[in-house]
């Protein structure tokens, strides 16, 4: 357990650091996991763990990998030394600067410290001139173009605050906190690679600071990029590729990652949350639903994430929960777009489709890069039938983040449905791209083509295939495979896919006119093939049937029989009447 | 209608706006007098009202210009008072420096109006309409201003600091107001805007006026038609006239975005002010078109970089996206063009700018996405995806129909029709064949041929009812186009047929020839004026940089800058570029109508009309496609020497324009050189070369197809190789026919005729010889038939000499067509087949009529000389040895069969002259 004890006692110093360099949401998030760490039962009186405790059996019920909760071994982590504190003087004025800064008044902030120097004071000043200038962008945005528009407001210090830390770097006077602000500032000037490396730097050097990981995650826009980086081999890191993959949609590992960080930190919020994130996106929505439910047990006024809970909530159209979430997080901050947005989905699960705009609308004005916002406004103007507004939505999303497939495939259906099915197909096709492995895109896809404007049924037939193979759900692909086969002439084919379409069917117990049909086909395709014992199987299970289907599978039966009896060889009277 | 979200961009007081403001006081002050004070005459008064004028409407950039450059135009406005001047404008700029001074400064320009109410004008008094463009720019300006909120006020405060201190900082020779660093101006600013920011009056009435503006004309979309138009015209290319030399040199430099504008910083903090939604529009329009015309040449990352900049700068206007879709279309960038093409589309609904459309606002929450299809299958078209282009635009069809856009339909249906006679389709079923279009439906059971007449005959129509000129006149090449090379036949195959002749109809070719040019007078009593005074204004204010007292001298200095006289004589047409298009066209079309009716002189003529009267608006396609048929023609007629010569220069010209048109000519030439010197192996070479430029999707670039594998057969034959010969010929035939490309038949066949005559076959050749005439009589190929005729001629001389009176009166026969409209070698064949014919006569008397030979064959192997044609060269040689040995002329006969020996010892060992051109 030693290791526990170490990350407790880096994260505790990281802390306070990050505090006193005003870096508050690395703050924020070291001292999460730092209460996240799982504590010796031996050291602590069970009030100390009372929330905690309670949780584990719940959660555990869902934890598939019991290694987890065993420390790790085999890696061995390097140890960065925690920085030493710059010497105090001029301890004052930096007294000062923070109060000037935790009140928000950034600029006076920076000018109290303009003759000091030291990197810390050094790093504030400019952090704080960061910052003002950010705040002045986002008035000038809505002073110049109004929140939803786009708009071309820049931060106006960037230019000097890249001049300063420039010249800083190349003397080597920034620590890692400075370098983390000139990747920053090089971030927002485009400048990536140069900002890759040094974040990369600044992570090095002092792994604690998760805004510094954050920006670099955004940095990594493809896996080659991920595993390009030359990162030391800290725990943080762990942290960081976890939430890397999750990014790049790499669901799977990212999960792993999520579960082995556990191990240590069996508490943390933090990693509960990016879990049921994974899950949403794995499409677990009980899990899912389970993680949350705990969450808000333990942290009642948690709004960060809970609009993926909304959102599973959605999914299974639970009003009523849907409804309390949504109070609860409108008591705890209104003006926050994931509660905006729980609201909105809550207006959408009513059908009341104006409200439920109203509100994403507000979660945008929140924040205008908000994607999933942008995609279920899109869906929410399709239900309004406002074509033009939707596609705009979907599309301001897509030009937000291109890799987001959801969007693509939201523009491809609003084309879909203005029966635009070879427009549509170019949205598809750059879904799928995007989510391989999603057979629901595959369908839509496949659906285009078999549009009777289009009736690519080749094409079609490809998609379907796709959608088969990659674990359809809804089992729509095989099914339609076995028809357009069966549409095509080619029965083998068809009876092949109508055969597993059956199996499936038996195997999650679902009746219905798909499996009538699909008995039918197969009954009738083995005696052309003179299968008839195969045949005559399928012909008895059509008889539990009612309907013409029935009558015909007597009538097949009848002429089995009587052919059977033109051959001598064979022994018919056994066979039940 | 997309633009939910998105307020669009108003007019916005800017610091140059200020200036203008502050010029347009000092154009007309309230005072009484009729020359102001500083202007010492009325020609400078009204100079400077001129280049007001100017300033507020030109669109050549996307940004303002900054106070530098201003005052420097000023410079050479004012004349003896730009001292004055721009003292005057910097002194009122430096003294508005607080929120305070800019109120009082906009109430001030209130008093230059002239009331509209006040009744009392006198004489002399200077009064600014309110309604004339300068009275509504400061209208505009005021009203804009009086909407700011005070945040805007101080924007525009920090703004003008910005504007004025950039200026001042790059010329020390005016006296430095002091201006606070931008920094601190920002610093000291950012204690005004602390305050409520939710009642931000948006700039509604601005917007209508915006609105009203650009609502009377400014269509944006207006290139779409002239697109369909050159497509239209790409007709196939065959033989014609001499060279013309044009002033286009270095035209393509001209069109280039300057530098300065690709590579200007956007420093947040310098003082970039993009210009007003209507100078934009304008900027976007000149763009386009230049874009267009010129193709390639125009270059691409320059201008993307532009584009790009402008996005982030306006990420309002989607226009952008257009232009970046034009712009990569332009540079055969697929991907890049699909996605700004979606782009577009998705942002804008189509509802930007299709003033073409009838304004049905019930219609309007649907959008127009059936104007993406028909953009998008043109893109597909362009880049040669016909099944994918065909897809698309019955999916256009499909929902303009069902949105009731008939005019989207009838330029999807003139698209169709576009593409299906580019495009070789051998059968349509499959993918028009379901019930999309009553007209179309009728087509199931029709040939592709039938289905293209019915659809051109609907879709002129269509364009006619709806009164979409430019569409009509398209559409008239594209029947004009149809009649050229198709034989009408009837629709219905059974019933009691009109007897019909199978002929192509030349004369309904011209009526259609004609009513396509019939549309510029219809225009120009239209006129498309709005989008012209923006142009016009940006080259008056070039002009402004030459000094107006040494314009004289500066012409005499001759060819340095001849780009600016020309450019000075485009400016003031009222007629659209793209209409010009559309005519000059007509003439192209006209041009290869006469070349294929065989009338040389006219198809040059028509040839040299269009490169002297519509080289200025011309796409580069067009002009290379001219300068093809000039150098060709030049070739048949004039020789290899000077078409070299002038292909030299085209290249040059067309420096990196569609080089491939070029390069094509190149080839062609290249390889008829090496078949008449025969450099086999040469030849072989090239016409691999000219196969491999053809796309490999079956259809497209069919002319290029067959003519690369007619030209493989001719190589074969010259290699005397009858048998392949023979097989790519045949195969051609068959491809021919499947496409229905019935005039590259006739010659296909003449081809088999000709190999079978030279393997000896003479008789198996006479049926090809005669199916190729009687192809060429039905389609009104005279020139062909001619040699069609020829070729009959001599296979019957072949067949023994008892057809030898036949075969010479055949030839007499079309001796009037060749000679008049023939090329060279045609014109040599002839001669000396005609010797042949009474040499072969045993009662012919060579001592008698010695001139009845010997002048033909003279003249032959002059003719053949020229063309370095050895083996026919030879051939004649040989005949007139004999004929001198006949006659007894030693001397001659000596030299005749020296000239004979040296052509076939050339033609024995070609690899004796290494050839300079052949570095591809």
């Amino acid at each position: 357990m030693n290791s526990k004890e170490n990350c407790r006692n880096e994260l505790r110093t990281a802390v306070l650091q990050l505090s006193d360099r005003c870096l508050y949401s690395a703050s924020k998030w070291a001292a999460e996991q730092l209460v996240g760490i799982e504590h010796d039962p031996a050291k602590f009186t069970p009030s100390n763990t009372r929330f905690q405790r309670g949780s584990s059996s719940i959660r555990r019920r869902f934890r598939t990998n019991e290694l987890t909760s065993t420390p790790v071994t085999g890696v061995s982590y390097v140890s960065t030394p925690v920085m030493e504190e710059d010497e105090a003087v001029n301890g004052d004025f930096y007294l000062l600067a923070k109060s000037y800064f935790h009140c928000r008044e950034y600029r006076r902030a920076g000018h109290v410290l303009r003759e000091q120097t030291g990197k810390k004071s050094d790093f504030l000043r400019c952090y704080a001139l960061y910052l003002a200038g950010e705040k002045r962008k986002e008035e000038e945005m809505i002073e110049l173009e109004g929140p939803l528009g786009k708009s071309y407001a820049v931060n106006r210090e960037l230019v000097s605050l890249e001049r300063e830390l420039s010249a800083l770097h190349k003397n080597g006077m920034l620590d890692s906190f400075g370098l983390y602000l000139y990747g920053l500032v090089l971030k927002e000037k485009g400048n990536e690679n140069l900002a890759r490396t040094v974040l990369v730097n600044s992570v090095n050097s002092y792994p604690w600071n998760w805004s510094a990981w954050l920006e670099l995650q955004a940095l990594c826009s493809t896996i080659d990029i991920l595993n390009s980086l030359t990162l030391n081999n800290h725990w943080m890191k762990e942290f960081f590729l976890a939430s890397a993959y999750q990014e790049l949609r790499m669901h799977n590992e990212s999960l792993a990652k999520y579960e082995h960080l556990q191990g240590i930190f069996g508490f943390s919020n933090y990693i509960q949350a990016q879990i049921a994130k994974v899950q949403y996106s794995l499409r677990e929505f009980e899990q899912v639903e389970v993680i949350f439910e705990e969450l808000l047990r333990i942290d009642p006024f948690r709004v960060e994430d809970m609009d993926v809970y909304s959102n599973v909530l959605y999914t299974k159209e639970c009003f009523s929960a849907l409804s309390y979430l949504a109070h609860r997080v409108i008591l705890t901050d209104k003006y926050r777009p994931e509660t905006c947005c729980i609201i909105g989905n809550y207006y959408s699960l009513k059908g009341q489709h104006e409200k439920s705009v109203m509100y994403f609308k507000r979660a945008l004005k929140l924040n205008k890069n908000y994607l999933s916002a942008w995609t279920l406004m899109g869906h929410e103007y399709v239900e309004m039938k406002n074509i033009p507004a939707a596609v705009d939505a979907y599309r301001r999303a897509v030009d937000i983040s291109p890799r987001d497939y959801r969007a693509w495939y939201g523009l491809g259906q609003t084309y879909e449905m203005m029966a635009m099915p070879f427009y549509a197909l170019h949205y598809f096709r750059k879904s799928v791209f995007l989510q391989p492995n999603d057979s629901r895109l595959w369908i839509a896809m496949a659906q285009c083509y078999e549009a009777e404007q289009l009736h690519m049924v080749e094409e079609a037939i490809k998609c379907y295939g796709r959608a088969a193979n990659c674990n359809d759900r809804e089992a729509i692909a095989l099914h339609k495979l076995a028809k357009l086969h069966k549409e095509l002439g080619r029965s083998d084919e068809a009876a092949f896919y109508y055969k597993k379409d059956l199996e499936r069917m038996e195997a999650e117990d679902r009746e219905g006119p798909n499996m009538v049909e699909a008995l039918m086909f197969l009954a009738q395709h083995y005696k052309a093939r003179n299968r008839f014992e195969e045949s005559e199987v399928y012909c008895t299970r059509l008889l539990d049937y009612t309907g013409p289907e029935r009558e015909t599978a007597k009538s097949l039966l009848r002429g089995m029989r009587m052919d059977r009896s033109g051959f001598p060889s064979m022994d018919v009277e056994h066979l039940p009447p | 209608m997309a633009g939910i979200l998105r307020a669009p961009s108003a007019f916005a007081v800017t610091p140059h706006k200020v200036s203008t403001c502050i010029l347009i006081q000092i154009y007309a002050p309230p005072a009484q007098i009729s020359v102001p004070f500083p202007f010492s005459s009325v020609t400078q008064h009204n100079r400077l009202g001129l280049y007001l004028l100017a300033l507020t409407k030109s669109c050549d950039d996307i940004f303002e210009p900054k106070l530098a450059e201003l005052l420097n135009q000023l410079r050479e406005i004012g004349g003896l008072m730009d001292q004055w001047l721009t003292n005057h404008l910097t002194n009122r700029l430096s003294a508005l420096q607080s929120p305070d001074d800019l109120f009082n400064f906009f109430s001030e320009m209130r008093g230059i109006l002239g009331g509209l109410d006040s009744g009392v004008v006198e004489d002399d008094q200077i009064i600014l309409d309110p309604n004339s463009n300068l009275g509504l720019f400061l209208r505009r300006c005021i009203l804009a201003f009086n909407l700011l909120s005070f945040e805007g006020v101080c924007h525009l405060l920090t703004n003008i600091g910005i504007y004025c201190n950039e200026c001042f900082s790059t010329c020390p020779t005016y006296e430095l107001q002091h201006l606070d660093d931008p920094s601190n101006e920002v610093e000291v600013l950012s204690e005004y805007e602390n305050m409520d920011l939710e009642n931000y009056i948006s700039e509604k009435i601005t917007e209508e006026i915006e609105a009203g503006i650009t609502s009377k004309g400014v269509s944006f979309h207006l290139y779409l038609p002239k697109a369909l138009s050159t497509l239209v015209e790409d007709i196939e290319a065959s033989t014609n006239p001499k060279l013309e030399h044009s002033n286009k040199v270095g035209e393509h430099s001209l069109y280039t975005p300057s530098s300065s504008n690709a590579l200007r910083n956007v420093d947040p903090r310098g003082g970039v002010f993009l210009r007003s939604n209507w100078q934009m529009q304008g900027y976007f329009m000149e763009r386009a078109e230049a874009i267009e015309k010129h193709g390639s040449s125009f270059s691409s990352s320059a201008f993307e970089l532009i584009l790009r900049q402008l996005q982030k700068l306006a990420p309002e206007l989607d226009r952008v996206h257009f232009l970046r879709y034009l712009n990569s279309l332009y540079h055969d960038d697929y991907f890049a063009a699909l996605e700004n093409l979606h782009c577009y589309f998705d942002y804008s609904a189509g509802t930007e700018g299709f003033d073409f459309l009838s304004p049905t606002p019930g219609t309007n929450s649907f959008g127009r996405y059936e104007i993406a299809l028909l953009c998008l299958g043109m893109m597909h078209f362009h880049f040669g995806h016909p099944k994918q282009a065909l897809e698309v635009f019955t999916e256009a069809v499909r929902v303009s129909q069902q949105q009731s856009n008939d005019s989207c339909l009838a330029y999807t249906l003139a698209a169709i029709c576009n593409l299906l006679s580019e495009i070789g389709i051998s059968s349509t079923t499959g993918m028009l064949g379901s019930s999309y279009s009553p007209m179309i439906s009728v087509g199931t059971s029709l040939s592709v041929q039938q289905q293209l007449f019915v659809l051109l005959k609907g879709s002129l129509k269509r364009a006619e009812s709806l009164k979409l000129k430019q569409l009509v006149a398209a559409n008239h090449l594209a029947v004009a186009k149809f009649d050229l090379t198709h034989v009408q036949r009837p629709l219905i195959s059974f019933g009691p047929k009109a007897s019909m002749k199978l002929k192509t109809c030349p004369i309904n070719v011209c009526k259609e020839l004609r009513s396509c040019s019939r549309l510029v007078s219809a225009f120009s009593s239209e006129g498309s004026g709005l989008t012209m005074e923006g142009a016009f204004c940006t080259a008056w204010l070039k002009n402004l940089q030459k000094p107006i007292g040494s314009l004289v001298l500066s012409e005499d200095h001759g060819s340095g800058n001849n780009a600016n006289p020309s450019q000075f004589c485009t400016q003031p047409s009222s007629i659209h570029g793209s209409l010009l298009q559309l005519v000059g066209s007509s003439y192209l079309l006209r041009a290869t109508a006469w070349e294929m009716y065989g009338s040389a002189p006219l198809a040059q003529v028509h040839a040299l009309v269009y490169a002297t009267c519509f080289a200025d608006t011309s796409s580069s396609l067009d002009a290379t496609l001219v300068h093809v048929k000039l150098i060709q023609h030049l070739a048949i007629f004039k020789g290899y020497k000077e078409a070299f010569a002038a292909l030299k220069i085209a290249e040059e010209k067309f420096l990196c324009i569609s080089k491939s048109r070029i390069l094509i000519l190149k080839l062609q030439l290249l390889h008829e050189r090496a078949l008449h010197r025969g450099h086999l192996k040469l030849a072989q070479q090239v016409c691999d070369q000219l196969g491999v430029l053809a796309s490999s999707i079956t259809g497209v670039d069919m002319d290029l197809k067959t003519e690369a594998s007619l030209r493989h057969a001719r190589t074969f034959l010259a290699a005397k190789q009858f048998s392949q010969a023979t097989a790519v010929a045949h195969s051609l035939f068959c491809m021919c026919y499947k496409f229905n490309l019935q005039v590259e038949n006739a010659s296909v066949l003449l081809l088999l005729a000709e190999i079978h005559m030279k393997s000896g076959n003479a008789v198996l050749g006479l049926p090809y010889a005669l199916a190729s005439l009687s192809f060429c009589q039905s389609f009104n190929l005279d020139l062909l038939k001619a040699s069609a005729t020829l070729i009959l001629a001599e296979l019957l001389l072949s067949l023994g000499t008892t057809h030898r009176k036949g075969a010479l009166t055949l030839i007499h026969g079309v001796f009037p067509m060749i000679l008049g409209h023939g090329g060279l070698e045609l014109c040599a064949r002839a001669y000396i087949a005609e010797a042949k014919c009474h040499l072969s006569d045993p009662s012919f008397s060579v001592s008698e009529n010695s001139e009845v030979v010997l002048d033909p064959l003279k003249q032959a192997s002059e003719d053949l000389q020229a063309l370095e044609y050895h083996e026919l060269a030879a051939e004649a040689f040989y005949l007139m040895a004999f004929v001198f040995d006949k006659l007894g002329h030693l001397e001659e006969r000596e030299e005749a069969a020296a000239q004979f020996k040296k052509h076939i010892m050339v033609l024995e060992n070609p690899q004796a002259v290494e050839d300079p051109l052949f570095n591809l």
